[in-house]
């Protein structure tokens, strides 16, 4: 962990160059270009605002639902892109890997450095949608901080173990949308975390995305500081899974060049 | 202090064949859980040792030649050293930074410009943006791309890319380099600036493994050469001592197992067929080793099963990586085949032979020019070895020494 640590600040500039290439490569010859960027989150604001609110009805904690939505979406969407982007980092620098050294966890940070900087572009929208609700925002917005990195740690544990398997078995590159999605339901980004039955509780805060997700809707709309209790189980397995799955990724990563 | 800038013991390195050891599918394995619940054989997987027990160890400045044969393993001991792949066991070190002429251009991105790829080419190499920033002229100047390093390089012609990724990999000034097969980058005169890059650095006392299947490479920069076969050390030295001691076993191989397998164009099927390709010496003797200004006799045995007027034998050399460098054939109307042939031997004489040191192989038809119709043929009949003037007093270059005399008239 600390090795990955001081490898990244050793190599920061390799990690800039990446994702500042994926980020290129990817608005190049688009019409939108980094308007993409907003237009995922958007999209699926307003289909859940039809679905959800307008025809199913489900509550939003008294808030209106496409802010409700969209403060989770935008950070979903940062989730979903990562964990796709990342579990293909390895196989899609094959020719990379094949030839040239350098420490492959490398490939992992570009990928959360590039998702940060499209969660930070889909946030100015949503700067928009509060002014026009009017939702102040109080200084437990902070608590966005220590979120989105404990976020971060989070999906850097699983993009570790994904990516490394992936090398291997690129079973998990088809499986993996779907658990995305699977995934999405068991988190509060549709519906409040109210609705969840008292006794499905303790097993549903086990999902280390829950606490996270309801608390940024806390710290911004509400106003309220995060459930801590959840928050400190959902970070004690982040941070175990992250410790472990970059001991597991760097044993891995000696054998990419040969299996990739 | 010590000079040793790469040191290697004992490396070996395995691969599996047929699938990695961890790759499996669930088919495979369901099918390998059958055959053992039926008691069936159960299908080992095959290990293969790219590499075994290689050690040997480079001071600074120094400049080693790789040779071998495809298969020998030397890409994969470039790759352990350029830290892509781990060794099986073993260990090594390199000291310095370690740059690596080997899959140039790996790492360009098509949808960015030159400039752009410049700038994540040499961070991947392992040069600070700074340092990249502040060679970027050099850098574009070398690579002879002024005019279009704002342009996506996909749309780049091949060469271009390799200019370009020749040039990024060149100013990593590295303190070892590993070179592979790429001294033949670009059109002649960037060869030439590659070359004279290469020396630059050898001047520079870069520690080099160039690895080539040209020995006129290898004799014009390597002073000790590495010879792998089969994964192992087959021999380390001088490069003169260990090239001699390589192209005679090339040529005692070919010579023995080529010529079975040598590959007749319709053998059975053509109304010709070459049966045996023997060279000799001046004394017809049978050799396959000469020197260049020795006589050579080159007997061809063949048959014919009819007539065949308007035959002429054609004899042409290839170099070793079978490359053609012409030939010669008979003239029709003094060398016939007027009636079939049940064992005719004709003979070549080369006096004297102009080769430059290397191995060469002989390949015989028969064949009509004016119709181009080919009666009989035998690829890489035989092959010979020409030994020629040491690496330090070489006065020509290239396979083909010119007889020429140098006068200073002013």
């Amino acid at each position: 962990m600390f090795d990955t640590i001081r490898n990244a600040y050793s190599h920061r500039e390799l990690i800039f160059s990446f994702a500042v290439r994926d980020i290129k490569a990817r608005y190049k010859q688009t019409a939108l270009g980094v308007a993409w960027s907003l237009i995922q989150p958007l999209s699926m604001m307003i289909v859940f605002t039809l679905v959800f609110s307008l025809f199913a009805k489900v509550p939003s904690d008294g808030i209106p639902y496409p802010v409700f939505a969209y403060s989770a979406l935008i950070f979903w969407t940062f989730f979903a892109n990562v964990i796709s982007g990342g579990t293909g980092a390895m196989t899609s620098n094959s020719s990379l890997i094949r030839k040239i050294y350098f420490p492959r966890e490398t490939l992992l940070l570009s990928v959360l450095l590039a998702g940060l900087l499209d969660l930070g572009i889909a946030s100015t929208l949503f700067g928009g949608m509060l002014l026009y609700y009017r939702i102040a925002l109080t200084a437990a917005a902070l608590w966005v901080i220590p979120l989105v990195a404990l976020q971060m740690l989070l999906m850097l544990g699983i993009i570790s173990l994904t990516s490394a398997a992936h090398v291997n078995f690129r079973d998990i590159g088809h499986g993996l949308p779907l658990l995305i999605q699977l995934w999405m339901f068991a988190t509060p980004v549709a519906y409040p975390i109210s609705v969840i039955p008292e006794w499905l509780k303790p097993l549903y805060l086990l999902n280390p995305m829950a606490p996270i997700i309801d608390g940024y809707r806390r710290a911004i709309i509400l106003g309220t500081r995060p459930d801590l209790e959840a928050l400190a189980v959902s970070a004690a397995v982040s941070l175990t899974l992250t410790v472990t799955a970059l001991a597991i990724f760097k044993r891995a990563e000696r054998t990419f060049a040969d299996v990739i | 202090m010590s000079d040793i800038t790469i040191e290697l013991h004992n490396v070996s390195k395995r691969y599996w064949l047929r699938r990695g050891w961890y790759v499996f599918s669930i088919k495979d394995e369901v099918g390998r859980l059958t055959s053992r619940l039926l008691r069936r054989e159960v299908q080992p997987r095959e290990e293969f040792w790219a590499l075994r027990d290689i050690t040997f160890s480079l001071k600074r400045g120094e400049v080693l030649g790789l040779v071998g044969p495809n298969g020998a393993g030397k890409s994969t001991l470039l790759k352990i050293l350029s830290r892509v792949t781990v060794p099986t066991s073993g260990s090594f070190v390199v000291h310095g930074r370690l740059g690596a002429l080997i899959e140039i251009g790996a790492g360009f991105h098509p949808e960015l410009t030159g400039r752009e790829n410049i700038a994540l080419n040499g961070v991947i190499l392992g040069m600070s943006r700074r340092e990249i920033e502040s060679k970027f002229d050099r850098i574009v100047a070398f690579a002879e791309l002024e005019r279009f390093i704002d342009t996506p390089i996909k749309h780049y012609s091949s060469g271009m890319q390799m200019r370009l990724g020749f040039s990024v990999a060149a100013h990593t000034d590295p303190d070892v380099l590993l070179i592979d097969e790429i001294l033949a980058v670009g059109d002649a005169s960037f060869q030439v600036k590659c070359a004279n890059k290469i020396a630059e650095l050898k001047e520079q006392h870069k520690t080099i493994i160039l690895c080539s299947h040209s020995m006129s490479n290898i004799t014009d920069h390597a002073k000790s050469v590495l010879w792998v076969d089969g994964g192992r050390v087959r021999m380390l030295g001088e490069t003169d001592a260990v090239l001699d001691a390589y192209l005679e076993h090339v040529t005692a191989a070919m010579n023995t197992a080529e010529d079975t397998r040598g590959e007749e164009a319709g053998s059975g099927a053509g109304p010709a067929s070459i049966h045996q390709v023997q060279t000799l010496d001046g004394d017809e003797r049978p050799q396959a080793r000469f020197d260049r200004g020795d006589r050579v006799l080159i007997d061809i045995t063949y048959s014919a099963t009819q007539a065949l007027p308007g035959a002429v034998f054609g004899v042409s050399v290839e170099d070793i990586q079978g490359h053609p460098l012409g030939g010669v054939v008979t003239d029709p109307d003094s060398i016939k085949i007027p009636a079939p042939v049940e064992r005719g031997v004709l003979r070549l004489t080369l006096d004297p032979i102009l080769f430059n040191r290397g191995a060469y192989t002989l390949s015989v038809v028969i064949s009509d020019p004016k119709v181009k119709r080919s009666y009989g043929l035998k690829r890489r009949a035989a092959r010979i070895a020409v030994d020629g003037p040491r690496a330090a007093d070489r006065e020509s270059s290239g396979h083909v020494y010119y007889p020429h005399q140098w006068e200073s008239l002013r």
